[in-house]
């Protein structure tokens, strides 16, 4: 018989090993049913939304055209909803319009129809009377505040940071006087568009009513916020709302907020028509209504010494927050919090505003307002590099925060800062240093360059966010020894289900095999807190490990000589009765912030990274391929290296797609290409080849040996690290993205009229 | 049409292109509508980008399976390729890679592999987008466009098959059979440059197709076309002429750009600016001038 103990003890551990995904063979072969693949429920019927149409004005009147057959369409209108707000942070965004029309694509009126085609029909038969009133677009002329569209002046929010010099009542003053004393002052504005996430499967939501309450199911990332904006609209109790995801297919934060709007739409009409109700964007609708990433203009002043070394900034960073706040006023908390960047700071002084336009609100996009000022402030600092004579990677590295250091907000890192380790690994393998030296290659029409880009992303919420949420798990001891974890955070594709049972198999002792992922359900799962902010493997994998080993002991401690973790777990439920732990996340108790003052310790820990891109421009086209990507990423852990490096280069592409060819090009508030063949993601063939190295400095609060976060820190630096590189292949200075053949033309024309 | 009245749609496919043309003008006749169908892959997007359908819909009628339009065949002078070949096919036929291995070239910028494997030349014509990519590449060629109904058979030259935007001189019972134009001697220099919007699923910003033969520093054989520059296919038919009278040493940068923006009325659009565009059409044209000699 095989000794049960030393069996548990040579079982191989699986976090460092890049196990098969749990999810993957369901998805490849077709057999994972996201929304829109699950069958029709009895009676069930096609939902469609009714919009605006008109970016700004007051609703008058709704006509349904008297000649078409009404009969078995179920109309729903403000009228029907019982509390007109989706519930977030601010309660100014209603569920349908009633009066106030405040951007294109608000929603205003719900169909739904048994019959596709007819549902089309019906559509067609709405007419909305709207009186159209002047509508914002700029961010500028929002804050000008001349047309009120939002409060009493357009401004959702303000943040103001200040350090050293600037950390005083006059900070404005003070920071000036800072500067002026440098022996360099280098200024400049950059500025970042919008981004759709484009994740594959477009939203979708089914919803239906039963004597247990309301239900909805579909495509989506935070089944609690969804089951927040139920018990608000609805006035419900929290046991009476059952909200479970569905295979999502993408999400990137496109997932995060949006999906309460469209569960609450589909719960209306099966409210209104007593049937199940299936509403399912298609990619036009997806791209126009639903949220995207923030708009930012940024301005810097920064003093320095001649040598390069950086004293002082002061930053002013505006959001387009769109028509209502939504989760704005995080984004753009996440964004001034990243806005020195990975550098050491003496002064500082940076202000965020987030204004409101009559556009769709901008909401939750992987980096969260980082990549934003990010963006801005390592562009800054290749201004900075240019005007000192320096390599731009020699003056980030120079200036680098380490160990001990403070940020802007004035938190010392207290270890796991693998930055430094970054850079070399990046700079060696793409040979950074001499290639910059040498100069750009040109041959014929054709110019190679290369840039880089340092930066650091924040794991978890923001400051005390963590310690108000209160995450939590729950793992089941199943019967054979196994575990089922039960919690709130959804694997949207990034591959949560294996890390997260990676994490507990190590934790227990037992194998992968042996533990499983329930469906994230809000009626039997705990809330562990929304899917974001890279907390899910940091976060939340920690208190999946304390959970596993917290229940494991307990098996642990009754097992008898001899007899199996299985036996003995069998045994413990025969006599007890059901087993579960249930965990919930405490902060390292050294966390200390302050929300009033902007100050202390913004997040526990950082990822870190460092790109080079090497981009060769057409001088003819000026088309932008990029040849080659070497990044290094410090990820604390890589509890599954292969995906750990997925979502590094899936993240890099997507700051390249940023970068290079999306635009969400606009037409009086109206989307001009809410398409995929107009709307220009890259393709497998844009895409560069990725050299990615994995750097682990370990995060002593994080999950299986010190994971950190990084689903969003591959977002900020492909973007500027290709700009860098345009910069380097052609002399051009673009500090405005997107970096377009078109934009880059011009830009060309412009500097051959200066010559 | 919206992609939900799909499963409506009455559907043929006819055994013969004599029998898919008595169709085509029995319908015609009785003021019944008919699509014909290749590839379906522009007829799919026109189908999901309609609104609601009022009244009966077309009845779809598939040529795909028609021997006459499969064919690509070689006399030793004359190329013909069949309508309803496809962009993948086309990018394999030894024939084509030999005798118009522009168009071979051109077909990996169409679409992507799945477009590749289901895209015609026909269809291509038939909806005579500014930018397509298949029509730019086979004009530069001066091909004839044969098409055929109960009426008879006609070969129609291209710039008189094109008569505006999306529109042409096909009457609505008329099969775009195959497209014919002589081969440029056996080895002649050619270029193929598409400017997309990225390098797969893309349409055109500018594309360009030139063919030319070149005998003691003369072009004595020019084909210019290229694609989203004007309302059709622009032929760039001053730019052709000065290529032919000038030697290529004479050539200079000046005069080339002044013939191609005579040549094109590029516009402002969601994909590009009509500035950009003007410039890439000049820097593509003497790309391909710079490859044959000319100091452009
Ligand atoms: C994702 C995608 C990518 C694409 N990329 C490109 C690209 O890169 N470059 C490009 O140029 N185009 C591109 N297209 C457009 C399209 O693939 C081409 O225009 C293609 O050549 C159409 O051929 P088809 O056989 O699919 O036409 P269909 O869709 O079958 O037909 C198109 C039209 O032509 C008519 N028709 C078809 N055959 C005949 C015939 N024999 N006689 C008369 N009329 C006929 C049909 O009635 C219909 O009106 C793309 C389309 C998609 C969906």
């Amino acid at each position: 018989m095989v000794d049960a103990k030393k069996a548990r003890e040579t079982r191989e551990p699986v976090v460092g090993e890049n196990v098969v995904r749990v999810d993957g063979a369901a998805k490849v072969t077709g057999g994972a049913r996201y929304v829109d693949d699950i069958p029709p429920m009895p009676g069930e019927l096609h939902g469609a939304t009714v919009r605006s149409r008109v970016p700004r004005g007051i609703l008058r009147a709704i006509a349904f055209d008297p000649s078409f057959d009404w009969s078995d369409v179920t109309v729903v209108t403000a009228k029907d909803v019982p509390d007109n707000v989706v519930q977030l942070i601010v309660d100014d965004q209603p569920v349908l319009a009633a009066e106030r029309i405040n951007h294109m694509y608000e929603p205003v009126v719900l169909l739904a129809c048994s019959d596709k085609a007819k549902l089309a029909r019906a559509y067609a038969a709405v007419t909305l009377d709207i009186e159209p009133l002047p509508a914002v677009f700029d961010m500028e002329e929002s804050l000008a505040a001349e047309t009120v569209i939002w409060g009493e002046a357009n401004v959702q929010n303000r943040y103001l940071i200040t350090k050293g010099a600037a950390d005083t009542d006059e900070s404005e003053a003070a920071i000036d006087v800072a500067i002026a004393a440098c022996e360099v002052v280098v200024r400049g504005s950059y500025s970042t568009h919008h981004q759709e996430q484009l994740y594959i499967e477009p939203n979708g939501m089914i919803a239906w009513w039963d004597e247990a309450g309301a239900h909805a199911t579909g495509s989506l990332q935070c089944p609690f916020y969804v089951h927040k904006a139920f018990k608000r609209c609805f006035h419900l109790e929290p046991e009476q709302i059952h909200i479970t995801q569905a295979v999502t297919g993408g999400g990137f934060g496109g997932k995060e907020e949006y999906p309460s709007l469209i569960a609450l739409h589909a719960a209306l009409l099966a409210k209104k028509s007593g049937r199940p109700v299936r509403i399912i964007y298609d990619r036009v609708e997806d791209i126009e209504a639903t949220t995207k990433r923030h708009p930012s203009r940024s301005w810097i002043e920064s003093g320095c010494d001649r040598d390069g070394t950086l004293r002082a900034l002061k930053m002013r960073v505006m959001m387009d927050a769109g028509a209502y706040v939504t989760l704005s006023p995080v984004v753009l908390s996440r964004g001034v919090l990243h806005a020195g960047g990975c550098y050491r700071w003496a002064d500082v002084r940076i202000e965020g505003i987030g204004v409101a336009t009559n556009t769709p609100p901008n909401g939750a996009f992987r980096g969260f307002g980082a990549p934003q000022t990010i963006w801005a402030i390592e562009r800054h600092l290749d201004a900075v590099a240019r005007q000192l004579g320096l390599d731009a990677g020699e003056l980030k590295v120079r200036n680098m925060l380490v160990e001990g250091d403070t940020t802007s907000t004035s938190q010392t890192l207290r270890g796991s800062v693998g930055g430094t380790e970054c850079v070399e690994r990046a700079f060696e393998a793409s040979d950074y240093l001499a290639r910059r030296r040498a100069g750009p290659s040109v041959l014929g029409r054709k110019a190679r360059g290369l840039g880089c880009a340092v930066f650091m992303h924040g794991g978890g919420f923001t400051g005390s966010g963590e310690r108000m949420l209160k995450g939590k798990v729950a793992v089941d001891l199943l019967a054979g020894g196994r575990l089922e974890i039960r919690s709130g955070s959804t694997d949207i594709g990034q591959g949560t289900e294996t890390v997260f049972a990676q994490i507990a198999a190590d934790a227990a002792g037992i194998p992968f095999e042996h533990v499983s992922v329930a469906v994230p359900s809000t009626t039997h799962v705990p809330d562990s807190g929304p899917t974001v902010a890279s907390r899910t493997v940091m976060v939340v994998g920690a208190i999946v490990e304390r959970a596993a080993k917290e229940l494991a002991a307990r098996v642990e401690a009754s097992r008898r000589p001899g007899e199996t973790f299985a036996a003995a777990g069998d045994r413990l439920l025969a006599k007890e009765g059901p087993q579960s732990a249930l965990v919930q996340y405490e902060p390292p108790a050294w966390v200390n912030w302050d929300d009033k003052k902007y100050k202390g310790d913004a997040y526990p820990v950082y990822a870190w990274m460092c790109d080079v891109a090497e981009v060769e421009v057409d001088l003819d086209t000026f088309e932008v391929k990029v040849l080659n990507f070497w990044s290094a990423a410090d990820v604390g852990k890589a509890i599954h290296p292969l995906m750990c490096k997925g979502q590094l280069e899936g993240g890099s592409l997507q700051a390249i797609g940023w970068a290079l060819s999306e635009e969400v090009v606009w037409k009086a508030g109206a989307i001009v290409n809410p398409r995929m063949t107009n709307y220009i993601i890259p393709t497998a063939l844009d895409a560069p080849p990725f050299e990615t190295f994995l750097v682990e400095a370990p995060y002593e609060h994080g999950p299986s040996g010190g994971a950190k976060g990084i689903g969003e820190l591959p977002m900020d630096g492909g973007a500027p690290a290709v700009a860098a590189a345009v910069e380097h292949a052609t002399g051009l200075i673009i500090n405005h993205l997107p970096l377009t053949p078109e934009r880059l033309f011009a830009a060309w024309l412009n500097s051959e009229a200066a010559q | 049409m919206s992609l939900a009245d799909l499963s409506r749609y009455e559907f043929a496919r006819p055994a013969s292109l004599d029998a898919a043309c008595r169709l085509l003008s029995d319908r015609e006749k009785k003021g019944a509508r008919t699509v014909l169908l290749a590839g379906g892959t522009d007829f799919m997007v026109q189908v999901s980008q309609g609104g609601a359908a009022e009244g009966p819909l077309p009845l779809v009628l598939d040529v795909s399976r028609i021997k006459e339009l499969a064919c690509v065949s070689f006399d030793g002078t004359t190329l013909r390729i069949g309508a309803g070949v496809s962009y993948l096919e086309l990018q394999r036929d030894p024939v084509v890679r030999e005798y118009a291995p522009l168009v071979a070239r051109m077909t990996q910028d169409i679409g992507g592999p799945t477009i590749q494997g289901r895209g015609t030349l026909g269809g291509n014509l038939a909806t005579a987008s500014p930018a397509a990519d298949g029509v730019a590449a086979i004009a530069a060629y001066d091909p004839v466009i044969e098409v055929k109904s109960s009426r008879g058979t006609r070969k129609i030259p291209i710039a008189v098959l094109q008569t505006g935007y999306k529109q042409t001189s096909r009457a609505a019972d008329e099969v775009i059979v195959a497209v014919e134009f002589r081969a440029p001697a056996h080895g002649s220099a050619w270029c193929w440059r598409k400017v997309g919007t990225r390098l797969a699923q893309a349409i055109s910003k500018v594309a360009f197709a030139g063919v030319a033969e070149v005998h003691d520093g003369r072009v004595t054989r020019v084909g210019f076309a290229m694609a989203s520059v004007a309302a059709t296919t622009a032929l760039l038919p001053n730019t052709r002429e000065l290529v032919r009278l000038t030697p290529l040493a004479q050539l200079t940068a000046a005069a080339v750009d002044a013939a191609v923006a005579s040549d094109v009325s590029p516009q402002d659009d969601v994909r590009s600016t009509r500035d950009y565009r003007m410039h890439t059409a000049k820097a593509v044209v003497r790309g391909f001038l710079r490859d044959l000699g000319a100091p452009v």
